[in-house]
């Protein structure tokens, strides 16, 4: 299979488009290029805030 | 590398004309064709491929070899390599070069806890104070829960109790603080980690009955809508950090304060003029300037039903619209963005609990609007 969706915080841009596949994409069939088209969905791996650290004054890790 | 049991591995449910099957190895969900679900069970079954392809060939009026061609494929992609457990080599833990010491220690109040976290240096105290300063009580004897916060080599450690819970590169930050977050999840309501069945990201109001979801990308006003329904009689559950429980499914109560973006400010400073000398903290690498506001939430062991999932969208100079939306299409968003829990039976549970919820998609440029709106579904006007 091919890249999944790894939606983390920093690729937040993943277009639906990039979770669609297709099996047999090349099939001549409309009813089985139907069927052979799917969407997945990953979950984040771990629990993640939406906002990182702020800069701590004179930090600049 | 071990074969796990095939039963196991795989959850099927049926969300309006497709089947969502949840993936064991992986904890991924994917949204099937019905008919593809069925080859999919097929296969499970231990059916041959050349069955599986017979009857797919005759009820698609197909050939034999496209339809022997297509079975072999989901078997490749969808059934095998779902068999293989796969082995976790990644580990956040490293090992520790010394004791550290504090340059912070602070406590805080939730519920009847109190909690003492130590803070090596002003750097980690700014990955989790600001959103928590609201709850800081005056040095005090009791301490119920006590956690560290230091960084070596790069990586920001959290021990809690004495044990050590994780490490997380600097990169990685915002998993450190989610791993925090739902340690004190834990800790606040008592349930571990695997009586939970997913963190949302998303803004959740109560009308002191259920609560209300609000979702959608950055921008779009999730925490501002918050702040303005918290200011007309709502209660904040949560901020970005939503937890639900796998038991009953319910919202549970947050207790971080709301993160306020400086373009907020205009809108929020009628109803919060404390905001206006607020401390302001710079997200430099987000492009976010925020300021903190306090949940106004007085029992922070408030747990509700969920009554409908709301995806936000804030657009300049629009009309209210709200509408109604497939559980498949709200699903597609809310997966990606969330922590689901990976074990089987809450995957089972998450499952019927998202299939059965309303969804809603909001778009509106009015608060007021938006505000009425949100009373009218909690009171069922709509």
């Amino acid at each position: 299979m091919k890249q999944n969706i790894e939606n983390t915080q920093n690729n937040k841009e993943i277009s639906r488009k990039d979770a669609l596949k297709k099996i047999g994409k090349y099939s001549k069939y409309t009813s089985l290029t139907a069927l052979g088209t799917y969407m997945i969905l990953s979950p984040q791996k771990a629990q993640a805030a939406s906002l990182a650290a702020p800069e701590a004054p004179g930090s600049g890790f | 590398m071990t074969k796990i049991d095939k039963n196991n591995t795989f959850l099927f449910k049926k969300i309006e004309d497709k089947t969502v099957v949840w993936l064991a190895n992986s904890n991924q969900y994917i949204t099937l064709e019905d008919k593809t679900a069925e080859i999919l069970v097929d296969l499970i079954e231990e059916k041959s491929i050349n069955t599986i392809a017979k009857n797919l060939a005759e009820e698609l009026s197909i050939p034999l070899e496209e339809a022997t061609h297509f079975v072999s494929v989901i078997e490749k992609e969808l059934f095998l390599p779902n068999l293989i457990e796969k082995k976790n080599t990644e580990s956040n833990f490293h090992n520790l070069e010394k004791l550290k010491t504090f340059q912070y220690s602070k406590k805080y109040l939730i519920n009847d806890f109190i909690f003492l976290v130590d803070y090596e240096s002003e750097e980690e105290l700014y990955f989790v104070h600001p959103k928590f300063a609201h709850l800081e009580i005056e040095n005090n004897a009791k301490t119920d829960f006590h956690y560290q916060v230091f960084t070596q080599n790069k990586f920001t450690f959290l021990i809690v109790d004495g044990s050590l819970i994780g490490s997380w590169h600097r990169n990685e930050i915002h998993f450190f603080q989610g791993k925090f977050s739902m340690q004190l999840v834990q800790d606040i309501h008592q349930k571990e980690e695997g009586k939970w069945l997913g963190v949302f990201h998303a803004s959740a109001v109560s009308d002191g009955k259920s609560a209300m979801l609000f979702l959608g990308d950055s921008g779009n006003g999730k925490s501002t809508s918050l702040a303005l329904l918290q200011a007309n009689g709502f209660t904040c559950l949560a901020d970005d950090f939503v937890p639900v429980d796998a038991e009953k499914q319910e919202v549970y109560a947050f207790p971080s304060a709301i993160s306020i973006k400086k373009n907020s400010l205009p809108t929020l400073l009628p109803f919060y003029p404390e905001l206006e000398t607020s401390a302001e903290y710079h997200f430099e690498r987000l492009n976010k300037v925020v300021r903190y506001l306090p949940p106004n939430n007085d029992d922070y062991r408030n747990h509700l039903p969920c009554k409908a999932l709301i995806f936000v969208k804030y657009k300049a100079g629009s009309e209210l619209k709200i509408n109604k939306i497939s559980n498949l299409t709200a699903f597609e968003q809310l997966v990606p963005d969330s922590w689901i829990s990976p074990k089987k039976e809450n995957a089972k549970i998450f499952l019927n609990w998202f299939s059965d919820l309303p969804c809603y998609e909001l778009t509106y440029s009015n608060n007021t609007k938006m505000i009425n709106t949100v009373k009218q579904l909690f009171n069922d006007e709509l």
